[in-house]
């Protein structure tokens, strides 16, 4: 096996609709080492849990399609695997847990049922040895009464629980890697942190690689030895964790970070937002899909700019043509911003004005910098 | 060029908003629901085959004879020849046993059938949106009651006792089998349509409407009922094509319309007799009875289909 | 005979708790729902009685010979009790009924319920293979249109769904009739056996199959009919479930998601519809069985109808809500126990 455990190359993922195709993934690339806890971030619709459904190749058909790229998972491509072992990898190698435990879960098949079926595909445990080793596995996650919990059905168990057994079911065969697709978003914050602690001990414990999708920074601080930011589509940034936060150098990035609002800000200062809103995956437009938002934008940023590694560290990739720490490019971001902001006044006040005039009811949009950004 | 040289060759003002020229329509055109329901209506092409076919049949049976100028009770019993005759120039449907000209006949009986089937269907449907209105918005005992007056009728089955009071009520004249099916059309609907209620009373618009000043009346017909519209009109239209079958039933048993009111049913019941002599009898009108029973089934569904707002795109 | 009114005092104490008996655990929910039909299939039989007896042409009628002399027919009234008023025969049919005295039949004299015993084999048979072949073709048919949309099962389902509900039952029957017993020769056109014959008791069994496929096949058109549409439907909704997906990803073969995980969920609803439309067993397909002259309960209805036998009509159509009732109840019952989100509640 080569340096990495995935490696992730120019992943393109489409989605047919009836107005087109919709590019979810759009040149992803990115890798995984064994035993490296790895946070794939983004706002909604980046295209982060369609990576991690391409790399099970669990795309809903026949609307998804694997437009490209390849998918290295112990230097064989997955993309390019025969079906039948690709089932032996799902579950066997690779593990994946889900969103919401409530409906990923057979609401009519106990839980012991559930992890035996695992157990019994892959290790070819018996029933008898698939049911102790079910019952050890809940017994490490973390779920009291092991034994007798575990031929109950899903619905008796709550939020937490259920997304412990997802957890047990999924790392029952032992997998070299795990995917997590926001595990912790549809918990209640107390749990969530319980649960983030549980991931993070059984993967230490197994040597289990962790791809941690999720879109809040907090988790990504404290569960991740790297992250990968994606926008659009396609990756923007990719850092070690602390480097990241330390040293971040995309303009999406810097966005990210100083929209999370501080324990130490001013008082009543307003909320730093990213303005705008992302763009249409149908008919995305060339070039850097953050340029309409971006304050940094210049022409040059017409075309996209590759992934290339930052001057002085190998780790620390961004796919920017702007150096973000060069004062005069801060200065004319901040101009730029200005002129927005100014121009942002003058539309919602000409706006005002025909709405008091005529009382016509058009529907416009809130946000009247739509218009602008808009394309 | 690198990068750096091109962004410091460039200034401020050469700068432009990227893609300012391109600004989307924002402001929609909105449809009326009634247009949006329409569309989706016609999108589904046998439902939109269903409602095609019945109106020409409308038109057949309520047209027809004043283009088709033939008696269809004329008796020709003389000419042997030309009774229980294949399809033909002159009798496009062939005749039956004693010579009555079968196209006649199938818009006479189709006038039957039809009216038959829309008349008791608008009494059940009305008797069962009262029922399941009073239920549904009183609740408490007025439920129980009414609930358990469905739940006698609906507990034996159906053609048994429609058997038994055709057997005792049946004069054979259409407006008697109309009230007979009927009594028995106004159970799915009740009970649909309560629960449509149960529902709806507890949205803000009745409390809305409450607040100023409506009376139970005024809410449950004007404000409650238009919303549970949906369910109501494909439950209707399902039931037109029950109800023809139900009819073509009694009458082939000899129970609902007889002769010498015709109806689908009563020329099947005249033409089983001589089935292996003459099949066209019988395959005329139960082709007849087939085809309207699938055009209203599949309007129904297109209808459930366009009204269901959660419909996803296929 | 004079009636206690005891009777009447324990049924009335007896209605009200149905009213008052907490639902707490299936045990008591059982009780409560049998309980509730108690009444329901008193009201039952008070409307079949009164709408026989109200009937023009009732049994004060019928069983009146012109011949007979006004004594004569006084002792008829006073051996069929029609003598009394109505609520009394009523009462009084009710207290035989349920020790299992249903009277005599009009045209046999025979013990009514000794009538319907003769003929409930036959409409067993009949109703019983038309149920499970309409059960397996409905199962391979609903499930595999509802996870391959838009392949030729699913259109065919579609087609055959459609005609199952718009075609009279009637006229599936007489067309069957036309096609395979006049014009191909291929089935007997009616009968339950050849009559006239006595065959050695292998030859009999093949005669009796070869009369039971075409009545149990236009019989069970209508149940495959809308069983596979309503199965193809639950099974559309239940593919698109997220835990179908956790299965996949588990690396569980296609053919297992489809058995363990799909069917599973999607036959539950099934069930409750298919013990639903068994609980009509007792009226018989009446039509079906009239056409195809099968000796069964359905014909024996619709010729009791004919003579006018009463009795006969009382207590089939009695018989008949209790048995729909009592399915209604086994179906409610079977799917709590299936469904563990409500058996564990």
């Amino acid at each position: 096996m080569g340096e990495y455990l995935l490696e992730v190359q120019d992943l393109k993922t489409y989605f047919k609709v009836k107005a087109g195709r919709v590019r979810a993934v759009d040149g992803v690339s990115f890798s995984v080492r064994s035993g490296e806890r790895v946070g794939l971030v983004g706002e909604s619709g980046c295209g982060k849990s369609v990576t991690a459904l391409s790399i099970m190749r669990l795309l809903p058909k026949p609307a998804g399609e694997q437009a490209g790229g390849s998918i290295l998972f112990e230097d064989e491509d997955l993309l390019s695997m025969p079906e039948s072992n690709m089932r032996q990898i799902r579950g066997g190698k690779i593990g994946m847990i889900f969103q919401d435990p409530m409906t990923c879960l057979n609401p009519t098949m106990t839980v012991g049922k559930q992890i035996s079926e695992a157990l019994r595909i892959h290790l070819k445990l018996s029933n008898e040895g698939a049911k102790a080793r079910a019952i050890s596995l809940l017994d490490q996650v973390g779920i009291p009464a092991a034994h007798e919990r575990i031929s109950s059905f899903p619905h008796q168990f709550s939020g937490g629980m259920r997304q412990r057994v997802m957890i047990a079911m999924a790392l029952a065969c032992n997998p070299k890697l795990l995917v997590a697709d926001e595990p912790t978003t549809a918990l209640d914050v107390t749990v969530q942190a319980q649960i983030l602690e549980l991931i993070n001990g059984v993967c230490h414990d197994f040597g289990t690689a962790v791809i941690m999708i999720t879109h809040d920074l907090g988790v990504v601080a404290g569960m991740t030895d790297r992250v990968v930011v994606m926008y659009a589509g396609k990756v923007m940034e990719t850092a070690p964790t602390e480097e990241i936060f330390a040293n971040p150098l995309h303009p999406y990035t810097l966005g990210l970070l100083a929209s999370v609002p501080r324990l130490d800000a001013v008082r009543q200062e307003q909320l730093k937002t990213i303005e705008g809103a992302p763009p249409d995956l149908l008919k995305p437009p060339p070039g850097c899909p953050f340029m309409p938002r971006c304050a940094f934008a210049r022409a040059i940023c017409k075309t996209m700019p590759p992934l290339t590694a930052v001057s002085g560290s190998m780790q620390h990739q961004k796919a920017c043509w702007i150096d973000v720490t060069d004062p005069s490019q801060q200065a004319y971001a901040e101009r730029r911003r200005q002129a927005r902001a100014a121009s942002q006044q003058a539309a919602l006040a000409a706006f005002a004005e025909t709405t008091t005039q005529s009382g016509d009811q058009a529907t416009v949009p809130d946000d009247a910098e739509h218009a602008e950004k808009e394309g | 060029m690198d990068v750096s040289e091109q962004l410091s060759l460039s200034s401020f003002d050469e700068e432009i908003e990227p893609f300012l020229a391109e600004t989307s329509e924002l402001v929609q055109k909105r449809r009326s629901q009634g247009r949006i329901i329409f569309d989706r209506f016609m999108r589904n092409y046998t439902a939109v085959g269903g409602a095609a076919f019945l109106i020409l049949l409308f038109i057949f049976c309520f047209v027809g004879p004043y283009i088709w100028h033939v008696n269809p009770n004329t008796v020709n019993v003389l000419h042997v020849k030309e009774t229980l005759a294949n399809p033909s120039l002159t009798h496009p449907f062939g005749t039956d046993d004693v010579g009555r000209d079968q196209l006649a006949r199938a818009m006479a009986g189709g006038q039957v059938s039809l009216i038959v089937g829309l008349l008791s269907m608008l009494i059940g449907i009305g008797i069962g949106t009262l029922i399941g209105a009073l239920a549904g918005f009183y609740g408490g005992w007025i439920d129980n009651v009414l609930m358990r007056i469905t739940d006698v009728v609906l507990a034996v089955p159906l053609y048994l006792l429609l058997f038994v009071l055709s057997a005792a009520f049946s004069d054979g004249k259409p407006q008697t089998v109309i009230l007979i099916i009927a009594f028995f059309s106004w159970t799915y609907a009740a009970r649909l349509i309560r629960g449509e209620f149960l529902a709806l009373k507890e949205r803000e618009f009745v409390m809305a409407a409450r607040t100023i000043g409506a009376n139970n009346f005024r809410l449950m017909f004007r404000h409650i009922l238009p919303n549970a519209a949906g369910p109501i009109i494909v439950n209707a239209t399902l039931l037109v094509g029950a109800n023809i079958i139900t009819e073509s039933v009694l009458s082939y048993f000899g129970f609902g319309v007889q002769p010498p009111n015709a109806s689908w049913g009563t020329m099947i019941a005249t033409g089983d007799s001589f089935f292996d002599v003459d099949p066209w009898l019988v395959f005329i009108s139960g082709l007849l009875i087939f085809a309207t029973v699938l055009s209203f089934n599949l309007m129904g569904d297109g209808l459930r289909d366009a009204l269901d707002p959660y419909m996803t795109e296929r | 005979m004079d009636f206690p009114p005891g009777d009447f005092l324990i049924l009335g104490c007896v209605c009200p708790l149905v009213i008052v008996t907490p639902e707490v655990s299936m045990g008591r929910y059982v009780i409560r729902r049998i309980l509730q039909a108690i009444p329901l299939l008193l009201l039952v039989s008070i409307f079949m009685f009164a709408l026989i007896h109200l009937m023009p042409g009732g049994p004060d009628q019928v069983i009146f010979n012109p011949h007979l002399s006004a004594a004569a027919r006084a002792q008829m009234r006073v051996r069929f009790g029609l003598d009394d008023p109505v609520p009394i025969q009523y009462l009084k049919w009710l207290r035989n009924a349920l020790t299992g005295d249903f009277g005599f039949s009009f045209t046999t004299n025979l013990p009514v319920l000794t009538v319907l015993g003769q003929r409930f084999p036959a409409t067993l048979e009949l109703f019983g293979s038309a149920l499970i072949f309409a059960l397996i073709f409905a199962i391979l048919l609903g499930v595999v249109a509802g996870v391959r949309q838009r392949s030729i099962t699913d259109y065919t389902l579609t087609t055959v769904s459609y005609f199952g509900i718009s075609m009279p039952v009637f006229l599936f029957a007489l067309f069957g009739q036309y096609i395979f017993a006049v014009a191909l020769h291929w089935l007997p056109a009616s009968g339950i056996t050849s009559v006239g014959y006595t065959l050695a008791p292998f030859d009999a069994f093949v005669d009796g199959v070869w009369h039971l496929i075409l009545p149990m096949m236009v019989l069970s058109i209508l149940f495959i009919a809308a069983w596979s549409r309503y199965l193809r439907s639950t099974m559309i909704d239940v593919v698109k479930q997220d835990y179908m997906r956790t299965a996949r990803a588990k690396g569980v073969s296609p053919l297992g998601v489809l058995m363990r995980h799909a069917m599973r969920n999607a036959l539950i609803p099934l069930v409750t519809v298919v013990t639903l439309d068994f609980g009509s067993i007792a009226g018989g397909a009446v039509i079906t069985e009239t056409i195809f002259s099968w000796p069964g309960m359905g014909q024996l209805f619709y010729q009791s109808l004919e003579a006018r036998d009463y009795p006969i009509l009382l207590a089939m159509l009695t018989l008949s809500a209790f048995f729909v009732v009592a399915f209604n109840l086994l179906a409610d019952i079977l799917y709590g126990v299936l469904d563990p989100r409500i058996r564990y509640a």
